[in-house]
């Protein structure tokens, strides 16, 4: 496309104009995501050419687009920086990365995902045609710096959650978690258009972030601080930060759980990369009122989101408020605001990505292979089914952050941010819910683990051979197999990962600027 | 090399017997971790030879740089402080291997576990990073859960659990108080330097000091956070109990020693006074508690509180004979009180019960336990501090160290000491002396003459062995004090001059 325009530019003598169009469009910079279109569109047609048909390639299909994806991040990481689409799209390192966090994710469900969506009778082209284009509205949404174009993406994003929540026809509590999902999330669109409309007005026409940026430091205080609300509330209910949380456990209980394992970190990296986007980019002259806002979500995601998970009995909804909890922990990252704490961000979600993944092929394997849900149904699970039982162990130690694994780098990371930033209440409430945390995640290893095999629960009991020769299976095995293996060995060789989230904030203007300017505060404090 | 082989033995040992592909029976998989543990052992000893006993700094230090953007960097150094703790966690983990005999299930994992423990304490011993540290304080937390929860008692699911809590509230406590030391100086050190402390502002000295001492307290445990200890090892099996009572306990005043005293020596010397009455306390708390047992093994996780508060008050006075004496309370306490928890667990296994009131004469020479007895008179008297045991070398000098500072918290420990000797002596005279009776709880059923079946001298060798070194020790205290004695000594040498400086040591 871009050598297109650009033979057309200097065929045309007397268009130069052209020249620069192309210049300023810069599509190269989403080659990562036409690859995802790509094959969501060769999905869609293979598609037509039946179930059978269907089942056969589009599995490879999507491995060869999202690798291409992956492939071409890797390409875009540290290439200079220049602006597409006249503003609305930036390829820095940020939006790499979270990018590359949102392909990884929807690879790795996609993988989990063949076996259950197999089993639901459902067809398989438009299942992965749906979390493709999620995943391209999540990965422009990385890099957007407008409002057009990040509402657009976004309204991607969560159209196809919508699609995907809703997509066990057949069951009542998925077309419930879709329709409550739907609500929601049309209005929080909604808030944000208000919000972004507001934006507009104080800009005098203009919607890239960059000129927001500057309007809003010279704007009256009550119409930004309107603003600021309302964008604030859109990714808080993004990220599923307490108190816009409420949607998260029944959207998560009643979707497939292919897909609640995309939106608990896929759709929450988007959330993230939006939050550093507009919060730290755009709203940098009102760092104290959003980091305020942010400091009060953060505790109170964390104090609900570990409290509540203890009294859960059913896995996804333990899992649900626990990516509440964990989000909680990522935002103390966002609100240091240093260096150190966007790259604790990164590095948090990153591993996130792994254990967290790792943790629903368990329990994506547990529910194929039983249909069940419920904690108590693991009891006694060692016995039957040991790769599940050590998984499922290590991916949860690792989200309580216990060492030597990746989780207990990444939180330790995170609240040495926060404690060098001196944001010790929030560190001090991330360290008392870390040990509930522990409690809970606990309770489910003790359930697989301690209890003996007179005390196993029916579904144990009765559990099925072990095969893996059915249709899909491989791949889950795979996905799980390579996410515990990271989450268990990746915290010791953790040292490329911490370089890679360092070199992250590093790339990024935005980043840059909100550090330098928090430096030069403190070196004016003191 | 050597100090990060005392870690990679056991890691890759765990490593390789939990992918062994084949199955393994209980046998192997014990003697595997037993061969591994005798070259641990090995590699500890060969450690006394490479040490130089005269240098009172950090030895044979190596290191790797590794998350450097975190100040957490793979350092690990020998003192005197903590090669004798090196030591016995070397000769009760191999110990408690031996005597974990009827593992009939899952003795992979048990083993696995086993090994991982003794490899993490090896490693929070020998770091020289707090974060190191912290890495390998969390590192022991899960093993020892799954030891007492898969392997415990009946009530074992809540002794475990209550266990976690503690410890996990100890591990956060201890990070924070780390945090709050790194960036005291503006730069991020996560490294063991006492000077980086004194630029904090007292107050803020005070709260990180009391945050580590209440997170090591848990650990010890002293008196208001002790309550997990007695339930866990009620629960635990014997060779479970031995590693906690021995080794884990352990982490718990090393850390007090090396991060509380070492690295805020300043805040130390204003709180002392205070600590040494806590000591007191814990002291005479454990062992009144300990008289009110009727549990053999609750009575003595009882007498480990008291003992192990002995620590602190040596800590709290810090002159060089208390010092030397509180490492030399640790060895002993470690080789006692896995003495007692053994025999515990001999007659235990032996009779069915732990009940002092059902217990009788089981020093029957013929039908009841003679050696078993004979040993427990032997560690009790230990325990009780009599002459020629370790136990009198090491309260003799935590007693002559600290009395001059703190008389009155030492002399009520002395009573502390005084009150073993009277739960112990019941303890011997209920189980041990008398006719030999397992008398039954219903009172109808009259008094039953029973055979129990006596144990062969393989299996009380590890007793006999853990007898013997706490008799030598007794005898000949020199050979432990040739290796502490020099960092002991720099230990309290940094406490004098602080307290030369700031004239603020009172005297209660």
């Amino acid at each position: 496309m871009p050598t297109l325009l650009a033979d057309l530019g200097g065929a045309g003598l007397g268009m130069p104009s052209m020249g620069d169009l192309s210049l300023q469009l810069n599509a190269g910079a989403i080659a990562p995501e036409v690859a995802v279109l790509l094959a969501l569109l060769i999905s869609l047609l293979v598609d037509l050419a039946g179930e059978k048909a269907a089942s056969r390639w589009v599995p490879p299909i999507c491995y060869g687009g999202l690798g291409a994806a992956l492939v071409l991040l890797a390409l875009q990481w540290n290439s200079p920086l220049a602006p597409s689409f006249f503003g609305g799209f930036l390829a820095d390192n940020l939006a790499v990365a979270f990018r590359a966090v949102v392909a990884a994710s929807t690879l790795i469900t996609l993988l989990l995902s063949w076996r259950y969506v197999e089993r639901s009778g459902t067809p398989v082209g438009e299942y992965a045609a749906i979390l493709l284009a999620a995943t391209v509205g999540a990965m422009i949404l990385c890099g957007s710096t407008d409002l057009v174009s990040i509402f657009i993406s976004l309204e991607t994003l969560s159209v196809s959650s919508y699609l995907l929540a809703g997509y066990m026809k057949r069951d009542a509590r998925s077309s419930e978690a879709a329709l409550k999902y739907l609500l929601v999330g049309s209005a929080a669109a909604a808030v944000f258009l208000y919000g972004a409309s507001l934006l507009y007005g104080i800009t005098g026409g203009a919607t890239d972030l960059a000129s927001i940026a500057v309007a809003l430091q010279t704007s009256a205080k009550p119409v930004a601080a309107l603003s600021l609300v309302f964008v604030l509330a859109t990714v808080a209910f993004k990220i599923a930060a307490v108190p816009f949380h409420q949607w998260t456990p029944d959207v998560y209980e009643g979707s497939p759980t292919p897909v609640v394992a995309f939106l608990s970190v896929g759709s929450k990296a988007a959330g993230f990369a939006l939050a550093l986007r507009i919060l730290v980019g755009c709203f940098e002259s009102f760092n104290e009122q959003w980091k305020l806002l942010f400091t009060v979500l953060a505790l109170l995601s964390m104090v609900l989101g570990n409290v509540v998970a203890l009294a859960q009995t059913s896995m996804k909804r333990m899992l649900a408020y626990s990516s509440i909890g964990q989000a909680g922990f990522v935002m103390i990252g966002m609100v240091c605001g240093t260096e150190d704490g966007f790259a604790a961000m990164v590095l948090y979600m990153a591993s996130y990505l792994f254990m967290n993944l790792g943790a629903f092929a368990c329990i994506i394997l547990f529910s194929l292979r039983t249909g069940s849900d419920r904690i108590a149904d693991y009891a006694g699970l060692y016995q039957k089914d040991p790769l599940i039982t050590l998984g499922l162990s290590l991916c949860l130690l690792s989200l309580g952050g216990i060492p030597p694994m990746l989780g207990f780098f990444g939180k330790i990371y995170l609240f040495f941010a926060g404690w060098a930033d001196h944001q010790y209440l929030l560190v001090v409430v991330g360290l008392i819910t870390s040990v509930v945390s522990i409690y809970y995640y606990i309770s489910v290893i003790k359930m697989m683990v301690v209890k003996e095999p007179q005390e196993a629960s029916d579904v144990v009991k009765e559990y099925p051979a072990i095969t893996w020769n059915l249709a899909g299976m491989p791949s889950l095995r795979a996905a799980l197999v390579g996410c515990v293996l990271v989450t268990a060995v990746g915290g010791i060789l953790s040292n490329p990962l911490f370089m890679w989230a360092s070199s992250t904030v590093a790339g990024t203007p935005i980043l840059q600027q909100a550090i330098a300017a928090s430096g030069g505060g403190a070196a004016a404090l003191g | 090399m050597t100090l990060t082989l005392l870690l990679l033995i056991p890691f890759l040992g765990a490593l390789g017997l939990s992918l062994w592909p084949r199955t393994l029976c209980e046998v192997v998989a014990r003697r595997t971790a037993i061969v591994l543990l005798i070259i641990q052992l090995l590699l500890s000893l060969r450690v006394i030879f490479l040490f130089d006993s005269t240098d009172g700094g950090m030895q044979l230090q190596e290191g790797l740089y590794w998350l450097s953007s975190l100040g957490l960097d793979y350092r690990l150094g020998i003192d005197g402080l903590s090669l004798p703790l090196v030591l016995i966690n070397a000769v009760l983990t191999l110990v408690a291997a031996i005597v974990s005999r009827s593992i009939s299930q899952r003795p992979r994992l048990y083993f696995c576990l086993l090994l991982v423990i003794s490899g993490a304490v090896n490693g929070a011993f020998l770091s020289q990073n707090l974060l190191l540290f912290f890495l390998f304080y969390e590192l022991e937390l899960i093993p020892l859960w799954l030891l007492i929860s898969v392997w415990g008692g009946s009530n074992r699911a809540y002794a475990a659990t209550k266990f976690l809590i503690f410890t996990a509230v100890s591990g956060m406590l201890i990070l924070g108080a780390f945090l709050g030391l790194a960036f005291a100086t503006g730069s991020v050190d996560f490294s063991l330097t006492p000077v980086t402390t004194l630029q904090l502002s007292m107050g803020g000295q005070i709260l990180l000091l009391s945050a580590l001492l209440i997170g090591f307290g848990i650990k010890v445990p002293l008196f208001p956070f002790h309550t997990w200890l007695p339930d866990a090892h009620t629960e635990a099996s014997t060779p479970v109990s031995v590693l906690l009572a021995g080794v884990l306990l352990k982490l718990g005043t090393y850390g007090i020693l090396r991060f509380g005293m070492g690295l805020f020596p300043e805040a130390w010397s204003v709180l002392a006074p205070g600590l040494a009455i806590w000591a007191a306390i814990s002291v005479l708390y454990g062992s009144l508690a300990a008289i009110a047992q009727v549990d053999m093994k609750r009575m003595v996780a009882y007498s480990s509180v008291g003992h192990m508060g002995y620590v602190l008050l040596a800590a709290a006075a810090a002159t060089p004979v208390s010092l030397l004496g509180s490492v030399f309370q640790m060895v002993s306490h470690g080789l006692i009180s896995a003495l007692l928890f053994m025999l515990v667990g001999v007659v235990y296994k032996a009779t069915g019960t732990r009940n002092l009131d059902v217990l009788r004469g089981l020093l029957n020479p013929e039908r009841g336990l003679p050696l078993t007895g004979s040993l427990m008179i032997l560690g009790v008297m230990a325990s009780a501090g009599l002459p020629g045991m370790a136990g009198f070398i090491s309260e003799f000098l935590l007693f002559r160290g600290s009395i001059e500072k703190f008389p009155i918290a030492t002399l009520l420990s002395m009573v502390g000491s005084a009150l073993t000797a009277v739960y112990f002596l019941l303890l011997v005279n209920r189980a041990f002396f008398g006719r030999l009776a397992v008398t039954p709880v219903d009172p109808n059923s009259g008094p039953l003459d029973i055979r129990i079946p006596a144990s062969t001298l393989v299996e009380q060798l590890p007793s006999l062995m853990l007898a013997g070194s706490v008799v030598f020790i007794g005898l000949w205290p020199t050979s432990l004090a040739s290796i502490t004695e020099s960092a002991t000594n720099s230990m309290a040498q940094l406490m004098s001059t602080l307290s030369i400086v700031l004239p603020i040591g009172v005297t209660p």
